[in-house]
């Protein structure tokens, strides 16, 4: 306990703040730019951290990291342009809500949101970590196969009436995440002679494709700015309200965002949408989700936040990342002479705390700086898109150029962005083909891995019995929902 | 004739005083040498580039800025097949960074490579170690055990051609019945498949195996069989100076089979380990590279390994193996050029034999 604080205590003199506030402005920074997440964050400061003090690097990078999440929020809601992969689901209520002109607001609360989820996630980081590794090792190649299906049964809420659609979507997803080489045998999918297709499409690529190109198509087509309305209407304070008001949803939404943080090969590409989908089965009126309900945007807000606390205990414990960021982070260890492994828990656990309080006080900082930030930048709303267009235009080339610094790059956005436009066109949901394309690889890899370690026993094992129960239960409960509704004679459209 | 000895002795004095003269010519003042490596930021290979990166800096002549530029891709044969397509120019502001991922497809006659490093000029190699263990249910206590073991273990592998190939031919080698599981990702989650009991039998590189996998022997979780060895100054397979109590791989060899290990599995095994783990890494300056410029940066090299600030980071970082430069490590990696043919075409063999996959 002592040295919890003393953790602290450190980190609060001014040297260590420095390189706290430059690490949470540089993610502030990078997580504002749509399409570059922390994995180009990490590779911006992984050269700089060589030979720095090692609580002044923890301070730079988990500062960065930890409020990319925060930050993403902006062109998500603003522009309905993913900011990073974190936060593609705020995008199906956050944007509506802007072109309402309540993009203010949106903020307010997503900002909120994202402060007690990010707390929340390094307050159950501090909880759980001497008890991590066995619930980390609960989870074996079944399981996580169990989880990345109850991930793909998010489909079900995110198509709404739609269901045909929504699987043929998903599966369009699920072909698109399947090029490349394949994860179990060495064998290359669908690359048609092309050395581009090999490694398969990024998801930058694939996210900014579908969600940001057929927008700025649109957008220009239409000729007016984001926000239909010229005022901006309510403030972020009522924001900050919606957000208090719905204060079960955030504690449920971070718990789910640190328990995917925590469980290593899921990644963190999907909590946002497992938060989204969860908010929406729980609720019992729907019918605004996807136009503009509130709790559509603090739900995977406070998820996306937590996640980070969650997936440094992977990292941590036993030298695997959780994502994509934490796998450079990873060599970020290495860089600074740090073996990850169970002895940091009696060796560095001084570090441990560091990266804890770092964590906390980024998300202080990044939610306020954000805060701030929010009234001049909403501004953006309401000046007429093709003013705006030839900037994103510029920025959305310039993240996809970033997967693999080639022009095959180039090419995949223009053509996944056609895809994306021609579904968006014709009703589509988009959500469900980001979803498969996601999930492909897990899917694939660890059903792969079960049946060739335990041929059909695997279905029996108890964490994969838990996992078909409340995969049935979810979609049961929705179905029930849905019928509800039609009964009642009320109309639950939704994109 | 005085006039002649003068002339001469002012000759071999020139000569003398324009030797060092032609050396000292290799100046990267103001330069930037971009130091290509075909794996993604924050990998194995980049955290290694990044560690050698500002020493180089510090000792090439001129100072030149030293920028590691990532061109990941095709596991790592997009990088080296720019290098060998892309890389002109004889003045070495270019360098190329290789791994076992980088060697193996190349030793396996991968259609896709494009690079030779027959061609190339070896600059520093770094080695590193394997430590294999095993889980204790199954009654092993120690590499001796291992004589007519026959029970069925599990692997966590990343495929077939991958570096798995040293323990899974290793472990073909001691008669042991180990099914290959494939599809793991790296060396992390065949850790972590062990430690569920996913998987029965595993490596480690050594550095991973003393902070993850020894609190598991200490806990009678995991018990350690032997390392694959390192490579001696004559190129034989010695036990690892890191874990000296464990017998080395040929040691466990003699132990089952009651000879030293010779024949054609037994070379392939060997020119696989030397790639993948006895020069695992290595800095390569292009085929037209002008003499003097190889010099320098061997020189470099040398200098760098000698510098007791990087020792500390072989020691925390880099596995504490010795590192080899200029000669020491062409010698070494020459082991791994001069595979014959035939034992090449064995191990393709063996592959397609043993897990029905064919290396296009």
């Amino acid at each position: 306990m002592e040295a919890f604080f003393q953790a602290l205590t450190v980190l609060l003199t001014p040297s260590h703040l420095v390189y706290l506030v430059g690490g949470v402005t540089l993610g502030l920074c990078v997580g504002i730019l749509p399409g570059l997440g922390g994995i180009v964050g990490m590779t911006i400061l992984l050269p700089v951290i060589y030979g720095m003090d090692i609580h002044n690097a923890f301070a730079l990078l988990i500062g960065m990291v930890a409020v990319i999440p925060t930050s993403d929020t902006f062109p998500s809601v603003m522009m309905g342009i993913p900011g990073s992969s974190a936060s593609q689901a705020t995008i199906m209520d956050g944007y509506p809500l802007a072109k309402k002109g309540e993009a203010a607001r949106a903020l307010g609360a997503a900002f909120t949101a994202s402060l007690i989820g990010g707390l929340f996630g390094a307050f159950v980081l501090s909880l759980i970590i001497p008890i991590a590794r066995p619930l980390v090792l609960a989870f074996g190649s079944p399981e996580l196969f169990m989880l990345a299906v109850l991930g793909m049964s998010m489909v079900g809420v995110l198509s709404g009436n739609q269901p045909i659609k929504g699987i043929i979507g998903a599966g369009i997803g699920l072909m698109l995440g399947a090029m490349g080489d394949a994860p179990a045998i060495a064998e290359y999918r669908y690359t048609f002679g092309f050395d581009y297709l090999m490694d398969g499409i990024s998801l930058v690529i694939v996210g900014l494709g579908l969600f940001a190109f057929p927008e700025i198509i649109d957008l220009l087509i239409k000729g007016r700015p984001i926000a239909e309305k010229a005022e901006l209407g309510r403030g972020w304070f009522d924001g900050l309200k919606d957000t208090l008001r719905h204060k079960w949803i955030v504690l449920r939404c971070a718990t789910i965002g640190v328990i995917i943080g925590f469980i290593p090969g899921l990644g963190g590409s999907v909590v946002d949408w497992i938060a989204y989908g969860h908010i929406i089965q729980t609720s019992k009126d729907r019918e605004r989700f996807g136009k503009g309900d509130i709790r559509g945007v603090i739900a995977p807000e406070s998820a996306n936040n937590a996640k980070e606390g969650g997936g440094l205990i992977p990292t941590f414990l036993f030298g695997i990342p959780g994502s994509g960021s934490m796998a450079v982070f990873l060599g970020g260890l290495l860089i600074l002479g740090i073996q990850p492994g169970p002895s940091m828990l009696t060796e560095n656990v001084d570090l441990i705390y560091t990266a804890i309080w770092s964590l906390a006080l980024a998300n202080i900082f990044g939610a306020g700086l954000a805060l701030m930030l929010a009234k001049p930048i909403t501004k953006l709303t309401i000046v007429p898109f093709r003013y705006l267009a030839p900037f994103m235009i510029l920025i959305i080339t310039f993240a996809a150029y970033q997967a693999s610094y080639s022009w095959g790059d180039l090419i995949a956005l223009l053509l996944v962005g056609i895809l994306g436009w021609l579904m968006k066109q014709f009703g589509w949901p988009r959500p469900a083909a980001l979803i498969g394309f996601v999930l492909a690889g897990n899917l694939e890899q660890y059903l792969f891995i079960s049946v060739q370690r335990y041929g059909f026993d695997w279905l029996t094992r108890p964490g994969v019995i838990i996992m078909t129960v409340i995969i049935a239960a979810s979609l049961g409960a929705s179905i029930v929902y849905q019928n509800k509704l039609k009964a009642a004679g009320r109309t639950a459209a939704k994109k | 004739m005085k006039k002649w000895y003068c002339m001469i002795l002012a000759v071999v004095f020139a000569l003398v005083l324009l030797a060092p003269a032609a050396q000292a010519e290799v100046d990267f003042s103001g330069e930037q040498i971009n130091w290509i490596i075909p794996f993604r930021v924050g990998g194995g290979s980049d955290v290694w580039s990044r560690l050698y990166a500002p020493f180089f800096q510090k000792y090439l002549p001129g100072n030149p800025i030293v920028a590691v530029k990532n061109m990941p891709g095709g596991g790592s044969i997009t990088g080296g097949n720019h290098f060998e397509q892309r890389v002109r120019g004889d003045d070495g502001l270019t360098v190329f960074g290789s791994s076992g991922s980088t060697s193996f497809p190349y030793l396996l006659g991968n259609s896709k490579v494009r690079y030779d490093f027959a061609k190339y000029h070896i600059v520093f190699a770094s080695p590193t170690g394997g430590v294999a263990y095993i889980n204790p249910e199954l009654g092993v206590k120690s590499a001796a055990d291992l004589k007519g073991f026959t029970k069925e273990m599990n692997y966590a592998s990343q495929g077939a051609t991958s570096l798995d190939i040293v323990p899974l031919l290793g472990f073909d080698l001691l008669g042991l019945n180990v099914k290959a599981v494939f599809g793991y990702k790296g060396r992390g989650a065949g850790r972590v498949a062990f430690e569920q009991g996913e998987v029965s039998i595993d490596y480690q590189t050594t550095t991973a195996y003393i902070k993850n996998v020894r609190p598991l022997v200490e806990q009678g979780l995991a018990v350690p069989l032997m390392t694959w060895g390192v490579l001696d100054d004559d190129g034989n397979i010695v036990r690892d100076p890191i874990e000296p109590d464990l017998p080395c791989f040929p040691e466990v060899y003699e132990m089952v089979h009651g000879k030293k290990p010779s024949g054609q599995a037994w070379n392939a095994w060997k020119a696989f380990m030397i790639a993948g783990f006895g020069v695992q890494k290595a800095m390569w300056l292009p085929e037209q590279t002008k003499p003097e410029v190889v010099e320098a940066y061997r020189a470099a090299a040398k200098k760098v390994i000698a510098d007791p600030e990087f020792q500390v980071v072989v020691e925390k970082s880099l596995g504490g193996y010795q590192q080899m430069a200029g000669e020491n490590a062409r010698k070494a990696f020459d082991q791994v050029l001069s595979v014959p043919k035939e034992d090449k075409a064995w191990v393709v063999k063996w592959i397609k034999d043993e897990y029905d996959i064919e290396v296009k």
